[in-house]
């Protein structure tokens, strides 16, 4: 993994985690928005300014990948670079709970 | 049906501005139908309503317009127009759950200012250095004629407001993302 990629997504936004963390299974951008906000008991409503730009972003990026087009949404899914980065900030998430349940 | 229009400057940086005044329209009972020209906005008298506008300033949607429009028609944000690079959006106040915008987080509003940066700001910047420095000189010192330089001299303070206010609010999106 480069520089580059560490730096961007090390930490990495919300929208960015929730979007990896739902294109483990092939889906598009309003498919992530669905699933987050029955994930967050509708707490998350992602935005479509953000998710189209974030979508393009990571794809340049190579953390995702387009598949097919559908009904003209755009199907995505994780690659190996974006599994990769999603458990280091899963690492590092479980890690600032472990910390903070032990202060707390 | 009864219509009106209005003659609106806004400037670059001023899209927010631009967005509270289709707003505060609607609410008058004046829908916006389009812009068109050189801020040229046209409206049609209806019932008033509080209807939310945005803006999205994003080159590659629009070069992808099918799929860019469905993903905002699918959050249930209806397309309006494009005008100078900006896609006009709206969504009745009445359909949101508390606030609604098109960006959700600071990031993306601070990467869309950095598309406006690329998109607007950089032609607009080589404009200035190639065209408008260079006649604004030679009006001065080889040409003398002032009244050229009065009219040069005037864009170029017109040039620099917008730059300083371009860069005062990128700082202050820049902020908000540390």
């Amino acid at each position: 993994m480069d520089q580059h990629i560490r730096k961007v997504y090390i930490p990495m936004t919300e929208t960015a985690f929730y979007i990896l963390l739902c294109l483990r299974k092939p889906n598009h951008g309003y498919g992530i928005v669905q699933t987050v906000e029955k994930m967050t008991g509708g707490e998350i409503k992602l935005a479509p300014g953000t998710m189209y730009g974030s979508l393009s972003k990571m794809e340049k990026d190579k953390v995702i990948k387009f598949l097919y087009e559908e009904e003209k949404r755009k199907i995505y899914q994780i690659t190996e670079l974006g599994n990769e980065v999603l458990q280091l900030e899963l690492r590092r998430i479980e890690r600032l709970y472990k910390n903070s349940r032990e202060v707390i | 049906m009864k219509t009106k229009k209005e003659f609106k400057y806004f400037t670059i940086v001023e899209h927010e501005k631009e967005q509270e005044y289709l707003r505060r329209r609607g609410k008058e009972g004046w829908k916006f139908t389009k812009v068109s020209g050189l801020g040229m906005y046209h409206f049609e008298e209806s019932k008033p309503e509080d209807v939310v506008y945005q803006l999205d300033y994003n080159q590659e949607g629009l070069s992808h317009k099918d799929e860019y429009i469905r993903m905002f028609e699918d959050c249930g944000w209806e397309y309006i127009q494009d005008y100078a690079g900006y896609s006009y959006f709206r969504k009745p106040a009445a359909e949101m759950n508390g606030n609604e915008e098109i960006f959700c987080d600071d990031e993306s509003r601070l990467q869309m200012m950095q598309r406006v940066f690329k998109g607007r700001m950089i032609p607009l910047f080589v404009m200035f250095s190639l065209v408008i420095i260079p006649q604004l000189l030679l009006s001065i010192f080889s040409t003398h004629n002032y009244a050229l330089t009065a009219v040069y001299g005037a864009i170029t303070v017109l040039y620099v407001t917008i730059f300083v206010a371009f860069a005062v609010k990128y700082k202050k999106y820049k902020d908000k993302v540390k």
